[in-house]
């Protein structure tokens, strides 16, 4: 595998989607490219940042309460 | 009053479905009423969804769905915006034009760990429609497979959205860090003119 080859499988690996043959591939020239592996470490970095940031909203707890009244009328009415 | 297992678990996903909807809109008052939406749309049609399976997928796409029929209802001209203009990898090249093979990580690093999340939300919700629903999906952990099952959309597609529309956030960030002046002039030098 030539650094393209394992460039192009970057976003596959880091999400968890390439087949296992492939893994092992993409990691035996981590492991022998010191700037593929840059390359990983920092997307991975990067979106480990997305995931995070974009996760510390909540519902607001009106909103939930709300719900469940509207749920609770729902299942009251008649189809 | 019995609590309905249906709706305790579905109620377990709320700020999972309102984070992704606040990003969706672009404002609390409407995803708080798509999400309410989508709550009694899965209510009604809970004999649809076969018990066992993918409950926070099936959510979703109802999500989604609502989302875009009502976007596409309230805009004259649906945003059907392509992403083919961004320059590939224009982040990380700035850097490596600078110290290719370099092994400090620390500029990039940097970068990274400064960007504010007012500024990653903000760059997502930059986004064109398609591509931020993808990425959302995405970061909600759902899988290729899953996402384009939710968005009915080829697995390839899911892949070169969620490519471009990285891309593009990479871009925006890198942007708005070298305004902010985050980024060191040695590490991330103006591309030239």
């Amino acid at each position: 595998m030539d650094c393209a080859d394992c460039l192009e499988r970057l976003y596959a690996y880091l999400d968890r989607e390439l087949a296992p043959a492939e893994v092992t591939e993409v990691r035996a020239h981590l492991d022998d490219c010191g700037g593929c592996e840059d390359s990983f470490v920092l997307e991975q970095r990067f979106l480990a940042r997305v995931r995070d940031c974009c996760q510390e909203d909540v519902a607001p707890t009106e909103l939930r309460s709300r719900i469940v009244a509207r749920l609770r009328m729902e299942s009251d009415t008649p189809l | 009053m019995a609590t309905d297992p249906f709706e305790t678990e579905a109620l377990s996903f709320l700020d999972a479905l309102y984070r992704t909807a606040l990003r969706m809109t672009r404002s609390e008052a409407e995803a708080e009423d798509l999400v309410q939406e989508t709550y009694i749309r899965a209510f009604r049609f809970r004999h649809q969804f076969t018990p066992g399976t993918n409950l926070k997928a099936w959510l979703f796409r109802i999500l989604t769905n609502t989302f875009i029929n009502q976007y596409r209802r309230k805009a004259a001209r649906p945003d059907e915006t392509e992403l083919d203009d961004v320059e590939e990898s224009i982040l990380y090249r700035h850097m490596r034009d600078v110290s290719p093979g370099s092994a400090s990580l620390d500029p990039e690093t940097e970068l990274i760990d400064n960007t504010l999340s007012s500024e990653v939300t903000d760059a997502l919700e930059a986004l064109p429609e398609k591509f931020r629903t993808t990425l959302l999906l995405d970061v909600e952990g759902f899988s290729y497979k899953e996402i384009a099952e939710v968005l009915d959309i080829p697995i390839g597609t899911v892949m070169s959205r969620l490519h471009r529309g990285r891309k593009f956030l990479q871009k925006r960030l890198y942007d708005v860090a070298r305004d902010r002046g985050i980024v060191a002039a040695r590490a991330m030098p103006r591309p030239a003119d």
